[in-house]
């Protein structure tokens, strides 16, 4: 069953559009990572999901409603990111006593483990807390809620490395007890790959691609070599980017349908194709211009 | 224990393999109960649904069979079935790679096949 549905779904401020005729859904208990650079429209698509904003065009369901002032959905769901506030008057246990009211599924062992463990004190104030310890304390809150569909948007902001992951750790071991489907915005997909089944790919308010995250690992490979050789052997593939290393190097990522005889005939330049992690092929085709920064630099 | 995440090798794939050192090793014997999904994912730090993958896998192969509602065990013929596919798969690769690096270095067939005999009996030195 799928519990977010997207066709053609635009959202424009004024004659900007962030989000351009998107289409895709999303499985039922799946931890998908929706990756994009910065404006990409990522919050935006994940507010549209949460029902916070109206979207334009299209059509959007989420738990078969459309989100924008759905009861069910507001009752379903949960948005975690660095811009949740709580009430001012309220210290940090209070706020988890009324999140356990207000939501149906709410682990209070585990919100409480995970609060002791992260050495929060039941006296602070949200307000006070580090930035780091606010996405900390607001992840506790996404994980001990257990809602249906579970949103965190760029959870991570301000987490040091070692938070980071027991956080990704946290939400793997209690996804394995209580599945939901879980959509996570990150710029770390290195960091994240691992838990996610699927990657939804955003660019320029548009889905580049929606895969699982093993096809992800194989759709393409890496050549580097001489320029006019390589240009050559390429011109019958599907090149996804191309960087002119100098000195006659030509980087190039394909997609990996490579012919065995194709292939066969690479090796024999000796050009060794190399893996294209899904962090780094997101980073490609991602790419604002063929040349990259160093273009900025290059002399007219 | 670690997975490469930089290698080319799909997770769902290296889990597979890990399974096969596993019964080629003896730690899962012939008609018993492997790791299920969950405890996978648990161990190797995965999305439970990648590990499924590596499990299914092994069952279309014949490596592994369900009981249902019990779990994946390991089929008689596992250890064959995992030997015969690495020779004509993994093994055979190698030695493709090596005779490609070999033409490149212009070094002969009788000097390669000579380097393979001194190094299987480096090998056999070093466990006996």
């Amino acid at each position: 069953m799928n519990i977010v549905q997207c066709n053609a779904v635009s959202k424009s401020y004024g004659n900007v559009a962030a989000l351009d005729e998107v289409t895709f859904s999303i499985k039922q208990d799946t931890i998908t990572g929706i990756i994009g650079r910065n404006g990409a429209g990522k919050t935006t698509l994940l507010k549209l999901i949460a029902g916070y904003w109206k979207h334009s065009k299209g059509d959007i369901h989420v738990f078969s409603e459309n989100p924008f002032n759905s009861l069910t959905v507001s009752a379903n769901m949960i948005y975690i990111d660095d811009q949740m506030t709580f009430p001012d008057a309220m210290p940090l246990h209070s706020i988890l006593t009324e999140a356990a009211r207000f939501y149906p599924n709410w682990d209070a062992k585990l919100a409480k483990r995970l609060f002791d463990y992260f050495s929060f004190h039941p006296n602070q104030f949200h307000d006070h807390l580090s930035k780091g310890k606010k996405s900390t304390f607001n992840t506790i809150i996404g994980l001990a809620s257990r809602c249906a569909l579970t949103i965190f948007d760029e959870p991570t902001t301000g987490m040091d490395e070692a938070v980071r992951n027991d956080f990704y750790r946290a939400l793997l071991r209690d996804y394995i007890v209580a599945p939901r489907t879980i959509l996570i915005s990150s710029h770390h997909l290195n960091e994240i790959e691992h838990l996610l089944e699927d990657v939804l790919l955003i660019d320029r308010g548009r889905v580049k691609l929606h895969l699982s995250i093993d096809a992800l690992q194989q759709y393409a490979i890496g050549v580097t070599g001489n320029q006019a050789v390589l240009s050559q052997w390429a011109n019958d593939q599907e090149i996804l980017f191309s960087k002119d290393d100098g000195e006659n190097s030509l980087f190039l990522v394909v997609r990996n349908n490579v012919s065995k005889e194709k292939m066969d005939q690479l090796l024999g330049l000796g050009i060794k194709p190399t893996s294209i992690s899904p962090a780094e092929l997101c980073l490609y085709m991602t790419q604002l211009k063929k040349g990259g920064i160093d273009d900025v630099f290059r002399d007219a | 224990m670690n997975l490469d995440i930089n290698s080319t090798k799909p997770i769902y794939i290296q889990i597979a393999e890990w399974i096969e050192n596993e019964i080629l090793v003896g730690h899962f014997k012939t008609e018993e109960k492997v790791f299920s999904q969950y405890k996978l994912a648990e161990v190797f730090n995965i999305n439970p649904a990648t590990a499924a993958k590596g499990l299914n896998l092994l069952s279309d192969e014949g490596i592994l069979y369900t009981k249902r509602g019990l779990g994946k065990f390991v089929t008689a013929d596992a250890k064959h079935i995992i030997q015969q596919k690495r020779k004509n798969g993994t093994l055979k690769g190698l030695i493709l790679d090596s005779v490609r690096e070999a033409k490149r270095l212009k070094v002969s067939e009788q000097e390669l096949m000579e380097m393979i005999t001194k190094a299987h009996k480096e090998i056999e030195g070093d466990e006996a």
